[in-house]
Parts: C-alpha cells; structure tokens; sequence
C-alpha cells in the first residue's frame, strides 16, 4: 500500500507538485497519467526517497521508505532504466542488488528468464537496447517479489509483445495482492491495464477515481434493420437521434436497455447494441487542458 | 519472453532487514572491481610503483644512500592513481545514474558513504601496500647493495597513503557529484596548485603538501604534524562529500 498526503514540492519559487494526495489499495493497478512535466516523476521519486519533499508525507507499508528496514524488499521501482553502470554486465549488476536485498543467488537466473535478458546477462549494460535496459530495470524491481511495485513509464522501448507481456505482469501481481503505480503516455495500453486513474496536471491531482467512472458513458451506438423506422421511433420515445459516422445511430443521453425496449415496442429488429464510453485520450486532455 | 507470467516457484525470501556494515563494505568492494574503469585503475596502482622503480634502477649507477625515499617516491605515483580509485567510487555512481540503485536499496546516506569510505580506503591500503611491496622487490633483487633499514615503515607508510588519497578523492566526487569534475579537481590542485605553492611559498607547500606528509611519516621525522596534515586533508573532503551528499536529490 502506498499512503500519499499533502505531498508537496518546491524549488525555489516554483511548485512542482501542489499538495497531492492518494492511497493506494493492495490488487489494484492504479495508472498515474500527467502531461509532460507534470509532477509524477517527481511524485515517484518523493515516494522513494530519492528527493526530499517540501511538505506532506509519502508511506509505502505504513512508513516513510527510508524507515523501512529493508525498503527495496518492499517497493520494486522501475524510475529511469537509464540509471545503471554501462560497465557493469547486466547479470553482475542484478547480482550486487540481489546481495543488497539478501536475496539468493538464483533468483538474478529467474529473473533473467523471466524478462528474456537470459542470454544477455554476460554482455555488458553498454551494449544493451533501450528495450533491453527497460526489461533488466524490471528484472532488478521484481528481485525481492516486493509486494508493491512503482514503474515510471515502463512500456518505453517495448516492443507489443513486451507491452502485452507487462501488462500481463502488472494485472497477475494485482491479482496475487500485489499494489501497482505505473505512469504512462501509452494512453492506450493504460486504458487496457489499470482499475483505477490518477490524473495530474500543474503539480495538482485532477482526477482520480476508477477508469469505467472517469471514462463514464455517452450515450448508445445501435444498428437496426430498419434504421429510419427506429430513429423515428426513438425521436418519439423522446431521445436525441444522430446518424453516426459508420451508418450507425447515436443515441445521446440513453442507455442500452431504454433503446432495447423501443425497439422491442416497435418491433424492431438490432443488429448491434453498445454503449458509447469517452475515450481515455479526451478525458485526458479534457483534464489537463487547464 | 515468458508470455505467461507465472509466480515464483517458490516464494522469494528478503532479509528481513538491510545489509549489514561489513556487509555493505563488501558490496562497495565488488562494485568498485565490477568494471572495467575500477579494474584498470587498480591495476595502474599496483604497476606503477614497481614499474618506476623498475626504471630508476636501470637508469641509475650511482649507489644508494637509503632505499625509504625512493620507495616512497615510486609508491606515491602508485597511491597518486589510488585519488582515481576513490573519485569512482562516489562520482562515478552520480555520473552513470547507478546512484538512483543505490540509495533506493539504502537510503541512509550516510551509511553508504561510509561503507563507500571504508571500501575504498582498504582497496587503497592495499593495492599501495602490494605496489611499495612490489616495487621494494625490484630495489632489492636488482638495485644498487643497500641495507633495507626502514623499507617496512616506508612500505607501511605508502599503503596510508594509498588509503588516505583514495579517501581524499572519495569525499570530493561525493561532494562534486561528477567525476570528470572531481578528476579535474584532485589533480589540479596536487599537480598544479601544490607545485605551483611549491616554487612562490615552499615552506607552506612542505607544510600542506599530503604527500610530502607520507614522506615524512616514511622517514620518521615531523610524526605529529604530518599525520595532522594526512588526517585534515581527509576530514575536509569527506565531510564536504557527506554535507553535499545528503542534501542532494537524486534526479
């Protein structure tokens, strides 16, 4: 669990973040979303110790990070893949983080296997894709099995496989208890992955709250044998009509069983009854447009 | 990849706590020896010294009054590489980003440092002491007859010397978080600044000079003054590095 209030963050003059609060519940996957230079990198790094906070508190597990006796056992971090020794071979580097944590050896060969660097691991970092450092960063978070894991932009360098694959990692580490924070400009894959959204924008949180809600409804998209015969039947019934772009009718302000139950009355054949939701990208901009 | 993202075969067991001191000493150790750049510097450490003497002793004809000074003399350009060893150490880690790794795993500050510190001034200890030791060697096999009277001490002398200057430059890359800046720095000031006071103000450079302290504490002679000289130099960088260290932020 990770228990953020009132965080906020000053340099100089200038608020970086403006009192952000959240919590974050055990089998959940909570995406943070933020234009660039929102905040949510340096939310992230305040969570984990790594730059002091101006005011507000930052728990994972019902303490600050650095009170935790052994706190990278606790939150996996994946901030910057970038931030390793090029020097080093990628099993060398896991290999000094392993004993860091007071893990067994054979859990830097699992890990490998698991994120595929298995026959990359004797190769040095400097040789590595950017693809490549995004898996070890990975692999070094999930050492420990920590029971929280915090990616910052996790999907960069991913081939789809990859972003199918982490998908499937994050939602099975929910699924096992596990707490997730992942920020992304992937709008489409977090839509695909998380249960919940965060949304910050000029260092504040402008949303949060789960995706189907945030995303919410807008009405009804339905195909019908008679098309005419149903919109006028719908005109009647006192909803607003509109011919969609496909040859389809939108029906604004209605839900799938209010259009079902015209058409039923009319005797009305359907072919196709969805309701239309607001797609992540214009929630998003509607959000941080101010 | 593995498309089906399993749990642990059997469950992953953390120590319950963090490393320990020693332990941590000794992560610092692997980490400094786990590249190239670490490697190659302590390896220069340790052939510099007998190298030089190696040269000394086959360029020189004349006899040799005592074999302290130029075993000093030789194992300084040894403990001179040893500034490098500790800038690494510390800056290095700002330099490639692996300090993010770092201070997420412990994010005590300043135990790292003194792990890092501890770290460095025993690799310094003792690759200067096996470059004196070598380069002692190469004195008596194949340098002019001479009594080795007061070659342990010197021996001795240079491996505080190795840890003292690996130390010096461990606490200025902390501080300067950047090690072509730290490099810059040491060296400037102990081949540039120091001679430069040298030629304008001997007497103050024979004071402050911390390497002219390791000749001095070889040769017995100014004990006290030298080791105030050695321990100062250490004490300043090392406390600039752990002020500046703490108050950074980790970007």
């Amino acid at each position: 669990m990770i228990t953020v209030t009132g965080l906020t963050k000053q340099y100089g003059g200038r608020t970086v973040v403006d009192d952000v609060s959240f919590t974050l519940e055990p089998g959940t996957v909570t995406g943070f979303l933020g234009p660039n230079g929102a905040g949510k990198t340096t939310t992230m790094r305040m969570v984990a110790g790594l730059v002091p906070a101006t005011r507000g508190s930052a728990l994972v597990d019902g303490r600050p990070y650095a009170a935790l006796p052994n706190p990278g056992a606790v939150l996996g971090t994946l901030l910057d893949a970038a931030a390793v020794h090029p020097g080093r071979t990628g099993r060398t580097h896991l290999r000094l983080i392993a004993d860091a944590l007071g893990v067994p050896a054979a859990r830097v060969d699992e890990v490998l296997e698991l994120v595929d660097l298995a026959a990359a691991g004797r190769r040095r970092i400097k040789g590595y894709s950017l693809g490549m450092r995004q898996r070890l960063g990975i692999a070094a978070a999930l050492l420990a099995d920590p029971p929280v894991l915090m990616f910052d932009e996790p999907a960069n360098g991913l081939d789809p496989e990859g972003i199918r694959w982490m998908r499937s990692l994050l939602r099975d580490h929910a699924a096992r208890g596990g707490t997730v924070l992942l920020s992304s400009h992937l709008l489409g894959e977090v839509e695909h992955t998380v249960d919940r959204l965060l949304v910050i924008g000029g260092g504040r949180i402008v949303a949060d709250g789960p995706v189907a809600s945030l995303l919410g409804t807008d009405g009804v998209s339905v195909r019908a044998v008679d098309p005419a015969g149903l919109a006028r039947a719908l005109t009647v019934a006192g909803h607003a009509v509109a011919p969609g772009t496909d040859g389809e009718l939108v029906v604004s302000g209605a839900s799938p069983a209010e259009v079902g139950a015209v058409a039923a009355a009319g005797g009305l054949a359907l072919t196709d009854l969805r309701p239309l939701q607001r797609g992540l990208e214009d929630v998003f901009f509607s959000l941080t447009a101010a | 990849m593995t498309v089906a993202v399993l749990s642990p075969s059997r469950p992953v067991v953390a120590r319950r706590s963090g490393a320990s001191l020693p332990a941590q000493v000794g992560l610092e150790v692997r980490k400094s020896l786990s590249t190239r750049s670490g490697r190659a510097v302590v390896a220069a450490g340790a052939l510099l010294a007998p190298t030089a003497m190696t040269l000394a002793v086959a360029s020189s004809a004349g006899p040799l009054g005592s074999p302290v000074g130029p075993v000093v003399v030789t194992g300084m350009l040894s403990v001179l590489v040893l500034l490098a060893l500790g800038v690494l150490s510390t800056a290095g880690e700002w330099t490639s980003g692996s300090v993010q790794t770092t201070y997420l795993l412990e994010p005590r500050r300043s135990r790292v440092l003194a792990a890092k510190a501890l770290a460095v001034a025993a690799l310094g200890a003792g690759v200067a002491l096996v470059a004196a030791g070598l380069a002692t060697a190469v004195l008596a096999l194949f340098g002019p007859s001479v009594p080795l009277d007061g070659v342990g001490r010197a021996v001795l002398m240079v491996g505080i010397g190795g840890a003292a200057f690996a130390l010096l430059g461990a606490g200025v890359g902390a501080a300067l978080g950047n090690t072509p800046a730290a490099l810059t720095g040491v060296y400037l000031v102990y081949l540039g600044v120091l001679p430069l006071l040298q030629v304008f103000k001997p007497s103050i450079a024979d004071a402050v000079d911390p390497g002219n302290a390791v000749l001095q504490l070889a040769q017995g002679t100014d004990q006290a003054q030298s080791a105030t000289v050695l321990v100062a130099w250490v004490a300043v960088a090392l406390v600039a590095g752990v002020v500046v260290t703490r108050r950074r932020a980790v970007q």
